[in-house]
């Protein structure tokens, strides 16, 4: 727990340090794009990881929040400041309404309502011509922070989406550490131990699932004014794709996982750009190696390997323990 | 109101590929509860070989099917023993992310090979339309429908009649059982994955010669094949046809009345509605509930 918050810490100052050191604009957009997709995963993580459930309709607060902020700021000229936590808001108005229908199913009835649902919004989003402006988008999100002072380079945008990093690893940590975490916790190993000494498994998970849905929404407002355009296409499966290969690879129901997660998917997206069509299906094996070889993912790998080192040297010691 | 028989056998014959393409999810999905977000692909990777087979190879649409239909099994007997066999006993999960990862790469394979053009593949008869009273129909869609009631009723009798089916249905009754009585159930897991791919890739096939096949198409029907294995009960074989041939009528004739962009719509609310009313689906035969 100590060490988890250690890290984390460690990891943010590191990253506030970063567009002090680094002036390369490319550099700065992979690091802005990996601590977006930290929020997202993160955000993901709080449902696959601590609830249990597998959601497949993630994208659906992405959406909600990316749209919410690019109306409000094409239609009101509201700045960020007011619009990515209104973003954040909304979503999690998306998220109370959906998770109060889909959080009574489980297993792969939720996977298939949860996918539903964001396809039923994506859909929307492409016809609803007099308010999203169908599959042209809504163009030219203003910049601007706060009333007419814009934000105009990389190293600005960086230090906003750290802030929101900042303020989702926070957000995630005071909740997997409350006793509603541990509730979430306690659901997913065993739901009817849970119930059994008094945890309320659907009040729990839909504490988990709001929380999830606020912060995608707010990467989703941050995202809108980030790219300034904002179509259709942020409901899209690949979103989702993405999300779920940085949960699982960084490992679920960590803290540390989904972060690790994001940065290297990012890295390994960019880095396989370079042969063209061959990048996602490359992608695509090293999705399958990871599920085979690696189903734990990379911290479940290291916490193993720990879990090793520790057995090794007093291996009587070990032995009359387990006896 | 003239229009509503044309829209209803639009319908029926739309319902009849999504039945078949079902009945092979429902297989998958609803007895071995694989989530295969791979399915899709196996579907446009049948129409694809189809195009292959009839365009390079020269073949006639019939002989086409059948190699079609071999080569796929192969594909669904391989990808069970040596990818869904590993994670087996181990939730949803590790399905849901290997198949993704499965049709990330299918899909793309495929783009680098043949490229994101339409595939049209070879009917067996002309174009001509034949009328029923006020109902105009294609005779291809004639001749595809009525292959895919044959191979509706084919993988039927496979099911109920044979020693394979017989060992399919004790093995996802009692898998524990059923190996204590003999039956080699990995055999059977990967038949039956084999029976569920090439039942989608022949529906596949079939639209392929209707309309066209696309390298890109699959994420579409892998979502409207869950739809309709919900809608009809997991793992029922009835409910698939009736949930595919629901599916089919209900959005020909939202397209015909309402509006044509929203028509994809109209299987999500239907599963939405499903799950909170009849969870268990419409046909189901056991009891079970989400």
């Amino acid at each position: 727990m100590t060490l988890e918050r250690n890290i984390l810490l460690a990891f943010l100052a590191g990253a506030a340090l970063l567009p002090f050191a680094v002036s390369d604009q490319y550099i700065l957009h992979l690091a802005i794009m990996a601590l977006f997709y930290a929020v997202l995963a993160s955000s993901l993580n709080l449902v696959v990881g601590y609830v249990g459930e597998f959601s497949l309709g993630h994208t659906a607060f992405l959406g909600t929040g990316a749209y919410t902020a690019a109306l409000l700021s094409t239609q009101a000229g509201m700045p960020m400041w007011v619009t990515i936590p209104l973003a954040g808001l909304v979503s999690a108005v998306f998220g109370f309404a959906i998770g109060a229908i889909t959080l009574r199913l489980q297993g792969p009835y939720f996977v298939i309502v949860t996918l539903s649902f964001a396809e039923v919004l994506r859909i929307v989003a492409n016809n609803w011509i007099a308010v999203t402006n169908g599959p042209m988008g809504l163009a030219g999100v203003g910049q601007n922070l706060f009333g007419d002072v814009a934000v105009t380079d990389k190293a600005g945008f960086f230090l906003i989406v750290l802030g929101i990093a900042a303020v989702a690893l926070y957000l995630s940590y005071r909740f997997v550490y409350s006793n509603a975490g541990r509730a979430a916790v306690a659901v997913r190993e065993n739901r009817y131990v849970a119930q059994s000494i008094g945890v309320d498994p659907f009040g729990t998970a839909m504490q988990a699932f709001v929380l999830g849905a606020f912060l995608a929404g707010l990467a989703g407002g941050f995202y809108a004014h980030y790219i300034s355009f904002v179509g259709p296409e942020v409901f899209r499966f690949a979103f989702m794709a993405t999300m779920i290969i940085m949960v699982l690879l960084g490992g679920k129901g960590t803290l540390i996982g989904p972060l690790a997660g994001a940065v290297i998917v990012t890295v390994l997206e960019e880095y396989l750009r370079e042969m063209q069509e061959l990048r996602l299906t490359l992608f695509g094996l090293i999705v399958m190696a990871i599920v085979l070889f690696l189903p734990n993912g990379l911290m479940g790998f290291i916490a193993q390997r720990r879990e090793q080192q520790a057995a090794r040297p007093p291996l009587n010691a070990a032995k009359e323990r387990t006896v | 109101m003239d229009l509503f028989p044309q829209f209803l056998a639009n319908g029926l014959v739309m319902g009849v590929f999504y039945a078949l393409s079902a009945l092979g999810l429902t297989l998958i999905f609803g007895l071995m509860r694989v989530v295969n977000f791979a399915h899709g692909e196996f579907y446009m990777l049948g129409g694809v070989s189809g195009w292959f087979v009839t365009n390079y190879l020269g073949l006639d649409f019939f002989s086409g099917l059948i190699v079609v239909a071999v080569f796929m099994a192969a594909v669904g007997w391989l990808v069970d023993r040596f990818l869904i066999e590993r994670v087996r006993g181990q939730g949803e999960e590790p399905g849901i992310l290997l198949t993704i990862g499965l049709s990330i790469f299918l899909v793309n394979g495929t783009l680098l090979l043949v490229g994101p053009a339409p595939m049209k593949v070879a009917g067996a008869v002309a174009e001509g339309p034949l009328f029923f009273g006020p109902i105009a129909v294609t005779k291809l869609r004639l001749l595809a429908v009525a292959v895919g009631i044959a191979l509706i009723v084919g993988a039927h009798l496979l099911i109920r009649r044979t020693r394979l089916g017989a060992a399919m249905r004790a093995t996802f009754q009692d898998p524990m059982a059923a190996s204590l009585a003999g039956i080699r159930t990995g055999h059977v897991y990967a038949a039956t994955f084999a029976l569920g791919c090439t039942l989608a890739a022949l529906s596949g096939m079939l639209l392929a010669s209707i309309y066209s096949a696309q390298a890109s198409v699959g994420g579409l029907i892998s979502l409207k094949s869950f739809v309709v294995v919900i809608l009809g009960g997991m793992g029922s074989f009835a409910g698939a046809i009736a949930g595919g041939l629901l599916l089919g009528v209900a959005e020909a004739m939202w397209g015909g009345y309402v509006s044509m962009g929203m028509v994809d719509v109209i299987g999500f609310v239907l599963v939405i509605l499903i799950l909170l009313f009849r969870p268990q689906g419409l046909f189901s035969i056991r009891t079970e509930r989400a």
